[in-house]
């Protein structure tokens, strides 16, 4: 927001008009439709029924297995985040406090995944992480193991692959706050006599706190709902929410089953932005 | 202070982060199969057995990339202004509405979407499964905000002094809307426009639903080669989509900086 308010007017709020049309259209009217769903009988494959049932609610959360699927969900972005923040914090450190032409291009390769679209990274994975790929083909040549280690087609695959999407994301949120932290802060703690990892976890890493809290919302929310990425790396072998929603209504054509997971998933996200930053405020 | 160790992490990190941009790279140059290493021997061989249909799935891209795009700035630099300067009922209200399909998974607009969409056609006889327009749609309901979001970023650093300045100087309302207003929000709204367009082409969950047999993205396309029919040649294309988002970014860099771009992140 702009410290002096902008003077307003009633003739502006028409143009806002198109926008509310379109997003009511391709969006919420979409959404809540689909949402409706959840809340109906299933007569048949791909058939929607009349009158109104909450048992496919009842069956999601009475079932371990669609839990299960919730909790891998969950899982997967609390690793995915917990492996991110442990790589990005030392390189977004050392990119805040570097100095010179070479930053610039160290933060362009940073960011230069992010214009690559997902498909393409996630298929750079394949000779890398595959059967016969350059990991497995280290490991044989070295003789560490004898027989290639899975690490596409499962949980291990889609957790790499996603680090590795959502890395710049929180290299980015990190930077920015950690800029700010004045390196004289981190003297006067050093002059004053403490040691650089007690300067480090007393000063530079409370000092980071909106930074890591930014970096790991938009980390966890986007992973937990992240499909592509899943979907090409668990190789149809892993459900997550996502891809359960997907096999719900694609395969199956349950659609008032598929409709009750998106549901939760979206219900998910929203609860876990809620509280992390209540959270926020409360410190 | 460990700093050596802190280099060898930051370089491991970039290592990482490089990998498999490099991998697709040189699988694309590989005479052997596309996902063995290291490569026996290597060729441009790929390049030219580029199938047909890859080649459509990049036009469709481009054109389904272009028309988000286009949808979504004009719609959302309209709904910046309006959201900031109009006197809205409920306006906070408002634009936390416009921006919440940001918070909502791409899948879910997708589903959402698609059995909207043959409600449509149930009901009115209205096409939009399997069509370019279709996933146009789709691909606003998260273009939009990514540009509302920008456009209103930029409007928080907008001296209003110099549009007083040009009505106090004669300048009609219209003028000085085309030429104060709109250039002083130009690099806000370029920047959501970029986003806009990235999101479009990195999307495969709307495009897979909204499209069909006749309307298949670039992504979605390579998407499903994974599982079905792999070869090279895919590698080939993918290799041409880094070299082509390569030249995007240096682009934009030049043009709007990339961190205005990408800076805040999602959501």
């Amino acid at each position: 927001m702009s410290s002096e308010p902008l003077p307003l007017a009633r003739g502006w709020g028409w143009f806002a008009l198109p926008a509310f049309a379109v997003l009511a259209a391709v969006f919420f009217i979409p959404v809540g439709y689909l949402a409706s769903f959840s809340l109906r009988p299933r007569t048949g494959p791909g058939m929607v029924g009349d009158g109104f049932t909450a048992a496919n609610y009842v069956r999601f959360l009475s079932d371990p297995f669609y839990l299960g699927v919730l909790f891998d969900t969950v899982m997967i972005g609390a690793a995915v985040v917990g492996i991110c923040l442990l790589l990005a914090y030392p390189t977004a450190y050392v990119l805040a406090r570097m100095r010179g032409p070479g930053r610039g291009f160290l933060i362009f390769l940073v960011l230069s995944p992010l214009f690559i679209t997902t498909v393409v990274r996630n298929l750079g994975w394949f000779p890398i992480l595959g059967d016969s790929g350059l990991v497995n083909w280290l490991l044989m040549s070295t003789g560490l193991t004898g027989a290639p280690v899975k690490l596409t087609n499962n949980t291990a695959g889609i957790i790499i692959a996603m680090v590795h999407t959502f890395l710049p994301f929180m290299i980015l949120a990190l930077v920015t706050v950690i800029q700010k932290i004045g390196v004289d802060l981190e003297e006067a703690s050093q002059n004053l006599g403490a040691s650089p990892w007690t300067t480090f976890l007393r000063v530079t890493l409370p000092l980071s706190r909106p930074g890591l809290l930014a970096g790991y919302l938009v980390v966890f929310t986007s992973v937990i709902s992240a499909f592509t990425t899943p979907a090409m790396m668990g190789g149809k072998r892993v459900l997550v929410m996502s891809t359960f929603v997907e096999q719900q209504i694609r395969s199956v054509l349950n659609y008032p089953f598929g409709a009750t997971a998106a549901v939760i998933l979206m219900l998910a996200g929203f609860l876990l932005t809620a509280a992390s930053l209540r959270q926020a405020e409360l410190r | 202070m460990g700093s050596a160790a802190l280099r060898i992490i930051v370089v491991l990190v970039f290592v990482f982060l490089l990998a498999p941009l490099c991998a697709v790279v040189l699988a694309s140059f590989s005479t052997g199969a596309p996902l063995a290493f290291p490569p026996p021997g290597l060729t441009v061989a790929w390049y030219g057995a580029i199938a047909p249909d890859m080649a459509s799935a990049l036009w469709t891209s481009l054109m389904v990339g272009a028309g988000a795009t286009l949808l979504s700035t004009v719609m959302g630099t309209l709904a910046a202004l309006a959201l900031q300067r109009g006197r809205l009922p409920g306006r906070r209200v408002l634009a936390a509405l416009c921006l919440s399909p940001l918070m909502v998974p791409t899948l879910v607009i997708g589903v959402a979407g698609f059995q909207f969409a043959l409600l449509l056609w149930d009901m009115f006889g209205i096409t939009l499964a399997d069509t370019k327009l279709g996933i146009i749609l789709g691909h606003a309901a998260f273009g939009i905000p990514f540009v509302i979001r920008s456009a209103t970023a930029a409007q928080a650093e907008y001296d209003m002094s110099l549009e007083e300045a040009a009505r106090n100087l004669g300048a009609s309302p219209v003028q000085t809307f085309l030429r104060v207003t709109l250039p002083m929000l130009a690099p806000g709204i370029a920047a959501g426009a970029i986003f806009a367009f990235l999101a479009s082409f990195d999307d495969v969950p709307v495009a897979l639903f909204m499209g069909g047999a006749d309307t298949v993205t670039l992504p979605v396309r390579i998407f499903t080669s994974i599982e079905f029919s792999f070869d090279a040649s895919v590698m080939a294309v993918s290799a041409l989509v880094i070299l082509g988002s390569m030249i995007l970014m240096l682009v934009v860099d030049r043009l709007v900086g990339l961190d205005r771009v990408l800076g805040p992140g999602r959501a």
